[in-house]
């Protein structure tokens, strides 16, 4: 299968994961802004200061996305990101899943313990 | 893969202390958890060639947020420091003159067209009784700034935006000749306060600057409400409840437990709207299937009446507007014998 690599196509995914790992930062320092404010050393001016940048790049990053066409992608990314993450931590909390994910016949050795013990044992469907 | 809903455990063991877990983790979540408990690391590593070590690495570093780090007791001079120094730097937002008068001010941008780069550069519009500045705070510089009495018009144009969607945009004519093209969060009002701060100005009426627009109002044409979303997973679909969401810019649906829309459909992507009986969980007999460019996506709604109208207007009117963009190519018949 041949990739026909032009500029648009190139922009557009370099552009979508960019501003996907930007996003991901962003929402990393919203949370932790809120943490701060809750805080409570934060001068009242302070706090105005931080929301009021926030909300300028939250708006700068909309500004962005739309001018490039490209919210649908980012939306997109994003999730799958999620969705790689989710699929982690649930095989880290589940270690049986490794096992049935192996399919029947590869029951071979257990997950080394991550240290949740009491399997929940949430088993799928069989 | 059945729901992993938080189920009642067959042999209630110890139900205190039991670690819980939202159904679905985002990596937004887990950047929290790791950033709020904070995450120390130690590495030695030596690179060794045929056993011979030649480079050593020894690495000390611990990332947490500010609040986290404070509470251990780390970088808190630096921190005082820090917002001491902003302290002392002043004001950062515009300065008035002797006399003068913030109108309004709100989240805008300016766009540069210049030889190298033309963009938009975001900041915020300040109107004061005397001018009209685009400012940006971080690093601060004053984007764009014209004197209201030098304003010759104003008028609002909708602009399409590469994406397909229509955005309002504010352009001015200065007496000198001086042109610009800002945007505004509500260009509407800002319009309207820029011309109660100047009579001389001429509103000029609203000039069409784009493919004129197809997608009809979101008052008319949209549509919220309860939506059943049969979701693509690795292991499956499965129905899931949300919010669906239908406007000018598209579908979207959201579940209530997941962080951002599962479900995201310019209305250029919509091909097509079926109905078909398949088994769903609404109370309708028929499901409703809509084509799009990535595969068919399969929706079910109580009320499905209110959904099947404005998609179906939705998939007519979103035709049509292909960039013809295609570069040329001729077809080289050079000579007959080369």
């Amino acid at each position: 299968m041949a990739l026909t690599v032009d500029e648009k196509s190139l922009k557009h995914g370099v552009l979508t994961l960019v501003v996907t790992l930007v996003e991901v930062i962003q929402e990393a320092l919203e949370r932790q802004a809120l943490r701060r404010m809750e805080g409570g050393d934060l001068t009242p001016e302070e706090t105005e200061r931080l929301g009021e940048a926030l909300l300028e790049l939250d708006e700068a990053m909309k500004e962005i996305k739309d001018e490039h066409g490209i919210t649908v992608s980012v939306a997109d990314l994003h999730r799958g990101l999620d969705e790689v993450v989710d699929d982690v931590v649930d095989k880290l909390v589940n270690p049986a899943r490794w096992a049935e994910e192996a399919g029947p016949g590869g029951g071979s050795g257990t997950g080394t313990g991550t240290g949740t013990g009491t399997g929940t044992g949430t088993g799928g469907a069989r | 893969m059945p729901d992993r809903a938080p189920a009642a455990p067959a042999v209630p063991a110890v139900p205190s202390l039991q670690p819980t877990r939202d159904p679905r983790v985002t990596l937004d979540d887990l950047l929290e958890v790791v950033l709020n408990k904070g995450a120390v690391l130690h590495l030695d590593l030596i690179i060794a060639v045929a056993d011979i070590p030649l480079i050593g690495v020894n690495v000390r570093a611990a990332i947490a947020g500010m609040e986290t780090m404070l509470e251990y007791g780390m970088l808190r001079q630096w921190d005082e420091a820090t917002r001491a120094w902003a302290e002392r730097s002043g004001s950062r937002g515009l300065e008035l003159r002797d006399g003068e008068r913030l109108i309004t001010r709100m989240f805008g941008g300016h766009r540069l067209t210049g030889e190298v780069y033309s963009g938009w550069r975001p900041g915020s519009v300040h109107l004061t009784d005397r001018r009209l500045v685009v400012l940006r705070r971080e690093p601060r510089e004053v984007l764009w700034e014209a004197e209201l009495a030098e304003l010759e018009s104003a008028a609002l144009e909708t602009e399409r935006a590469v994406g397909g969607e229509d955005r309002t945009r504010l352009r001015l004519r200065l007496r000198d000749g001086g042109e610009a093209l800002l945007s505004a969060a509500e260009p509407e009002r800002l319009h309207r306060e820029l011309l109660e701060q100047t009579p001389g100005a001429k509103a000029l009426a609203a000039a069409d600057g784009g493919g004129g627009g197809t997608a009809g109002p979101a008052g008319k044409d949209g549509h919220e409400g309860h939506l059943w979303y049969h979701e693509p997973r690795r292991g499956g679909a499965m129905w899931r409840g949300g919010r669906g969401r239908l406007d000018a810019g598209g579908l979207s649906w959201k579940s209530p437990v997941d962080a951002r829309p599962a479900l995201v459909l310019a209305p250029g992507d919509l091909l097509g709207v079926r109905l078909e009986e398949r088994d769903n969980p609404a109370g309708s007999p028929y499901t409703l299937v809509l084509d799009t460019p990535g595969g068919e996506v399969v929706l079910a709604a109580d009320a499905l009446p209110d959904w099947t109208g404005p998609l179906h207007r939705m998939a007519a009117g979103g035709t049509g507007q292909e960039d013809g963009e295609s570069p040329e190519r001729r077809r080289d018949d050079g000579g007959p014998h080369r």
